[in-house]
């Protein structure tokens, strides 16, 4: 069974007062975000990940007004940073789309740089999806709904990502 | 394995950056100072002593109560104004606001120097409209060459 997608809890007051431009509560709201925001951009802009940080973190702030329920803002943050953080890796133009044959040897002592390196060779779609699916434990259609693509077409991506892996790591 | 999934980090120069792109009317000014971190931030966290030396508008700057990384103080300007800012202060971070101001300063080492950041605001409604004036008002406020001044106050220490 796929876990549930779990966001860190947040005062409600605080984005309250973010809204109406109390720039200590901002900062603050940035602090509780930024890890958050990391953990999702971190594996889909790989080494982009602190510029698609900070152009999601822009466009939440420049957003906050719309957001309706303070308790929705991680939801709402997870939807902005896989889509800036797709977009920022797709500027930087450093996705290796198509086979995946150079994956790393199991036992490699820099495990621990293996999965950025496996990240590296999908695309950052198929990364988004991994990150949604397997780090953020979404359901198909949830994952499909951010990404505006078919439950369908997440399930091929998603068993593609994970083949990869699999293959990485010998399992 | 989760935990070796790569993980984007957020240096405080860049939260600043977040901060200006979405405050209206701000001013903002970023650059490379030639004096270690340590240093640079010895003086720009010194604030009673040294916002006086280096904000032109402030005749004093007091703190009044302290918790943890959070401040409160009471300012002067050389004008007379009082104003109560509440204070976020930790190493290369800091944010203070009044009723009507709001500032901040964030650094990081930087090739041996220090990338060293400042930003204000007024808070007020409309800044959005006023921010030429807003950010006239600011830059007297501030001084030209706050920055530098602030350089000069790190490499005589």
């Amino acid at each position: 069974m796929v876990p549930m997608a779990v966001s860190p809890e947040i005062d409600p007051g605080l984005v309250r007062a973010a809204q109406h431009g109390d720039r200590m509560a901002q900062g603050e709201l940035m602090d509780a975000l930024i890890p958050f925001l990391g953990r999702i951009c971190g594996p889909i802009a790989l080494q982009d990940g602190p510029d698609a940080v900070q152009e999601a973190l822009i466009a939440i702030f420049r957003n906050l007004g719309q957001l309706r329920d303070p308790v929705a803002i991680f939801g709402w943050a997870r939807a902005i940073a896989v889509r800036e953080a797709v977009r920022v890796a797709r500027q930087a133009a450093r996705a290796i789309p198509g086979e995946l044959a150079d994956l790393p040897a199991p036992g490699d002592p820099q495990l621990a740089a293996d999965i950025a390196d496996v990240l590296s060779r999908l695309t950052p779609e198929h990364r988004a999806i991994l990150v949604l699916r397997d780090l953020d434990g979404l359901g198909e259609r949830e994952a499909g709904a951010l990404l505006a693509i078919p439950a369908g077409t997440v399930r091929s991506r998603l068993l593609r990502a994970r083949r990869a892996f699999r293959k990485a790591w010998g399992q | 394995m989760n935990q070796q999934w790569p993980v984007a980090e957020l240096d405080p120069v860049r939260r600043l950056r977040v901060i200006a792109a979405t405050t209206p009317g701000v001013i903002y000014a970023e650059q490379h100072i030639p004096a270690p971190f340590g240093e640079v931030w010895a003086v720009a966290s010194d604030l009673e002593n040294e916002l006086p030396r280096i904000v032109a508008d402030v005749r004093t700057f007091t703190i009044t109560a302290s918790a943890g990384e959070r401040l409160q103080a009471r300012a002067r300007s050389r004008l007379g104004l009082r104003a109560r800012f509440d204070v976020v202060l930790r190493p290369g971070w800091c944010l203070m606001q009044s009723r009507f101001l709001f500032f901040g300063m964030a650094a990081v080492p930087e090739d041996g120097g220090t990338r060293f950041a400042g930003l204000g605001a007024l808070r007020v409604p409309g800044a959005r409209l006023l921010a030429p004036l807003d950010r006239l008002l600011l830059t007297q406020r501030l001084g030209y060459g706050a920055i530098d001044r602030l350089a000069d106050r790190a490499r005589s220490r």
